[in-house]
């Protein structure tokens, strides 16, 4: 059955089973390889993106919930890295492996929008992204430092 | 098309024409400088001839640098293209790095001037270090002898640190050739020319040329004499040394770097897996008609636990693949096939508590002795008191973020792979042994790891994705581990047990200390924190390792010997010093003091720098306690070694939750860091990696299965448990350094016993400490 989707900004047709999870339709149908798979039960966070503005954990909802709702992915924050909280990322040097980065990177965006100005406790209960690397020590501070960035 | 009977010749066409970014071996010889698809980053023929095996240099000054390691977020495609470019004296901002090419080392012999390891050893500022892996031994498996970049495998910390004088060779090498190349071409002697930032100038004539545009002369240019080329010590770097942020990240915060996870091929379907849970088990049927009319599924694949002389002997699983059209399409048929298995049913009694039995049964066994120093035995009977003690540490898997996978494409006249790989030429060993094929028709596309933590630590993913390929020829195959899969595919850190003994004299000092460790048979780093000689003054001193037989396969997981052994050892050095009514700080320090250890001036420094930075003798809210403890590989001896010592603070609420405040860490930078701000983040991020595992990570085993198979039962640690506060502070040595990116921050895990005691009263020898009650009134 197909059916239609938007991410970042282009309506898709897809030729998938709707109750594909959202995550392996961008990969796959889409072909946005930037949203990764890591456990595929919404626990790890790496394959974070946004479906009508919310952070969503896409291996875990089915593409059909996304029908009729704006997607965006890793790839719609900027093709170039200008956005802030990709030029913070790059400030802090935050990516080790960088496996995690982008739904790292989809979820300081949900952050930011309904904080502006977050305090470490906010991003400890917002940001519960796992990164094996460890990176944590500069990606709160390229939060921080993002959330300057946009307010700029 | 039909994906199975795919023609070679019109399929690497269709690549080029679809993708326009793959260039394979020789047989498509693309200008890859304008097919380059943004993101990837494998080895492709280039479009200018190279200087040598490491630099290419285009026209427009872009240099390409070609990296034989593989970046798995220890900045490696950072570090070694820096080594490079010190004596290259390129222009940084248009360094481009990129995978050398697996099949050229196979091929191609190193150059001699590569050969020789300049200077005296490892307290040589001139000096080379004497590389691991310099001299290696015959077959596949392990390495081919100098071959052309000496060692292709990402492993043991030791990127830096192999390859740093014949790294900084290769950039010299091409710097004298492209003067050279000047020098004929204005007819001046080349004393009179200076290379800086990619440009030669002539300073009696003004004149001046662009390395993009000498390159080609350079290429065809020989040296006369390679080998009297130098390189430059500490003293002279300018670009070693400083702090360089990661060349990969810029690709990282856009999603375009490409992990072997995202390669797609025209034609190419996915596959996934399911092996027996237990070690050692296999197929003994499944049923595909109860899944072939399901969506995208084309066929199944059963394969065998694979050999055992591809895998350095350890044993896996047989299993079953099925493969469909997409990804998703195979996971969900393969959820709903009916699988029996053939399980031995001796691998299927084991449990973690049998296990953790059994090890601490071999310790009362003989074991092998590593250290035997004095009379242990008399000086026990002359003991004002004796303190023992015994530690245990679970299984440990990698549980990098990105599970196994890789894309294989097998035609009958050669096998082409698609990897995120740290053995790269032991894989090209795996598929020419499975398909039949020679291994100079092997030919690998290296990719970006999503995290490594132990070489190997992809398991068999390989051979998974090769068994399957070779199957069915001539279709792209995608290989890819559930999470689930990926804890049955990857080896494990040995469980182990330790039991320390020291006999005090009546002021508290130790006269003789007995230790003994067991791990399975073939469980690494035996030797680690402890052989040869004791890092704290004992007279007499005893060492030996002690092994019993278990099925899971096991291999060298970040921190290898050490992160066990130096839990055991420091939570011990806390135990003693609180028996001896001493501060843990002065008794380690007076310990070491009493050594005649080579580097005990080091170890000193790094305890006293790391105490004074935490400001150890101020007072703490009720609830807060200070840890210290030394880390160190290679302290017994006058080799290289690397040494830090961190004082690490931690708070416990009265409902026993534990909180890493704050971290002090001393590190030393030996004759020089290349990459300071790598260091840094690799220290970081080992800090919480050993939270992790301190607090809350273990594997257990019932009925021989791993029990934690996901992240919602094997906890990752997320940034609410990073400590606010780490303080880095580096200091100067007088030797080369080993390698950190594997075995810093150990000290997390007795620091965390040693506050937990000092808070709660309690001490626990067992990790994790998360599963303990940590309540305190």
């Amino acid at each position: 059955m197909a059916f239609e989707l938007v991410v970042n900004g282009t309506r898709h047709t897809i030729d998938a089973d709707p109750q594909t999870p959202l995550l392996w339709v961008i990969r796959d149908q889409v072909g946005l390889t930037g949203t990764k798979f890591s456990c595929g039960i919404g626990q790890c966070g790496a394959c974070t993106l946004h479906v009508d503005g919310r952070a969503v954990r896409s291996c875990s909802v089915p593409a059909a919930s996304a029908i009729g709702k704006p997607v965006m992915t890793i790839e719609g924050l900027s093709a170039d890295g200008s956005h802030p909280i990709q030029i913070a990322w790059k400030e802090l040097d935050a990516p080790q492996c960088g496996y995690c980065q982008s739904g790292m990177i989809m979820s300081t965006l949900a952050l930011l929008r309904a904080r502006p100005n977050p305090t470490d406790a906010d991003i400890d209960a917002q940001i519960t992204n796992a990164c094996r690397c460890s990176t944590y020590h500069r990606i709160r501070q390229a939060i921080h430092r993002a959330a300057e960035l946009m307010k700029a | 098309m039909s994906p199975t009977s795919i023609d070679r010749r019109e399929f690497l066409a269709t690549i080029a024409a679809a993708q326009g970014a793959f260039v394979l071996g020789f047989w498509l010889p693309l200008r890859a400088d304008a097919q380059t698809k943004p993101g990837t980053v494998w080895y492709e023929e280039p479009a200018t001839r190279e200087v040598n095996a490491w630099i290419v240099i285009a026209p427009d000054d872009i240099v390409t640098i070609r990296i034989a390691q593989t970046e798995l977020g220890q900045g490696v495609w950072t570090s070694n293209a820096m080594m490079v470019a010190e004596e290259l004296q390129c222009d940084w901002s248009k360094v481009r790095p990129q995978y050398a090419s697996a099949n050229r080392d196979a091929r191609e012999k190193a150059p001699e001037w590569t050969l020789n390891v300049p200077g005296n050893g490892a307290q040589d500022p001139k000096g080379g270090g004497v590389p691991t892996f310099g001299n290696r031994d015959r077959v596949g498996v392990s390495g081919i002898p100098d071959s052309l970049y000496r060692r292709m495998r990402t492993n043991a910390a030791s990127s830096v640190k192999d390859g740093r004088y014949y790294l900084q060779l290769a950039g010299a090498e091409a710097r004298e050739r492209l003067l050279l190349a000047a020098a004929a071409m204005w007819n001046v002697p080349v004393s009179q020319l200076a290379a800086k930032n990619s440009v030669i100038t002539h300073a009696g004539s003004g004149r001046k040329t662009t390395y993009g545009a000498i390159a080609q002369r350079a290429a065809e240019t020989p040296h006369p004499h390679p080998e009297t080329i130098t390189i430059k010590s500490p003293d002279q770097w300018t670009l070693m040394g400083t702090e360089q942020k990661n060349l990969d990240v810029p690709s990282k915060v856009t999603g375009q770097a490409i992990y072997g996870i995202d390669v797609r091929l025209p034609g190419m379907k996915w596959a996934a897996v399911k092996t027996c849970p237990v070690y050692g088990g296999d197929v003994k049927r499944y049923d595909f008609e109860a899944i072939r009319h399901m969506p995208g599924v084309r066929f199944a694949v059963q394969f065998p636990i694979p050999d055992p002389a591809l895998t350095r002997g350890r044993i896996f699983s047989g299993g079953v693949a099925v493969i469909a059209d997409s990804w998703y399409q195979a996971k969900t048929a393969i959820d709903k096939l009916p699988i029996e298995w053939d399980i031995p049913p001796v691998n299927a009694a084991f449990t973690s508590a049998n296990m953790r039995e059994s090890l601490l049964t071999a310790l009362d066994r003989p074991g092998t002795v590593r250290a035997s120093q004095g009379d242990v035995d008399a000086a026990f009977t002359n003991a004002t008191r004796i303190v023992e003690a015994t530690y245990s540490t679970p299984f440990l898997p990698r549980a990098r973020m990105e599970p196994g996978n890789a894309t294989v494409l097998v035609t009958n006249e050669r096998v082409d792979i698609w990897i995120g790989d740290q053995s790269p030429q032991e894989t090209r060993f795996s598929a020419s042994r499975i398909t039949g094929i020679p291994e100079t028709n092997v030919h690998l596309h290296l990719c970006h790891l999503g995290g490594g933590f132990g070489r190997n630590g992809n398991g068999p993913q390989a051979e998974h994705a090769i068994m399957i390929a070779n199957a069915h020829r001539g279709t792209p195959i995608h290989m890819l581990w559930t999470r689930e899969e990926d804890f049955i595919g990857t080896t494990y850190r040995a469980m182990g047990v330790a039991h320390l003994k020291a006999a005090l004299d009546a002021d508290g000092w130790p006269i003789a200390m007995d230790v003994r460790t067991a791990m399975q048979e073939g469980g690494f780093g035996p030797e680690a924190s402890f052989h040869v000689t004791s890092r704290y003054h004992v007279p007499n001193y005893r060492y030996s390792n002690h092994t019993t037989n278990f099925h899971v396969p096991v291999g060298t997981r970040r921190g290898v010997g050490q992160a066990a052994h130096e839990f055991y050892r420091e939570s011990f050095m806390d135990e003693l010093a609180r028996a001896a009514g001493k501060d843990p700080y002065r008794y380690r320090r007076e310990l070491l003091a009493r050594t005649n250890l080579p580097y005990k001036q080091d170890m000193i420094t790094a305890l006293d720098m790391a105490a004074e930075m935490s400001g150890w003798s101020t007072p703490l809210p009720k609830g807060t306690a200070r840890a210290i403890a030394l880390e160190e590989r290679g302290a017994e001896g006058d080799g290289m070694a690397t040494i830090s010592a961190m004082v690490h603070t931690v708070s416990i609420s009265r409902d026993g939750k534990v909180k890493l405040e704050r971290v002090d860490v001393a590190h030393e930078t030996g004759f020089g860091l290349v990459n300071p701000l790598s260091v840094k983040k690799q220290i970081e991020g080992q800090i919480t990696w050993f939270y992790n595992d301190a607090m809350h990570q273990a594997c257990t085993i019932k009925d021989g299965r791993i029990v934690e198979n996901n992240f919602h039962v094997f906890p990752l640690s997320r940034i609410n448990e990073d400590p606010p506060v780490i303080n880095i502070r580096f200091f100067p040595t007088k030797h080369w350094l080993v390698g950190m990116g594997h075995d810093r921050a150990t000290s997390v895990q007795s620091a965390i016993g040693d506050a937990i005691f000092q808070i709660t009263g309690k001490r626990f020898r067992d990790l994790p400490y998360a599963k303990h009650d940590l309540r305190w009134t």
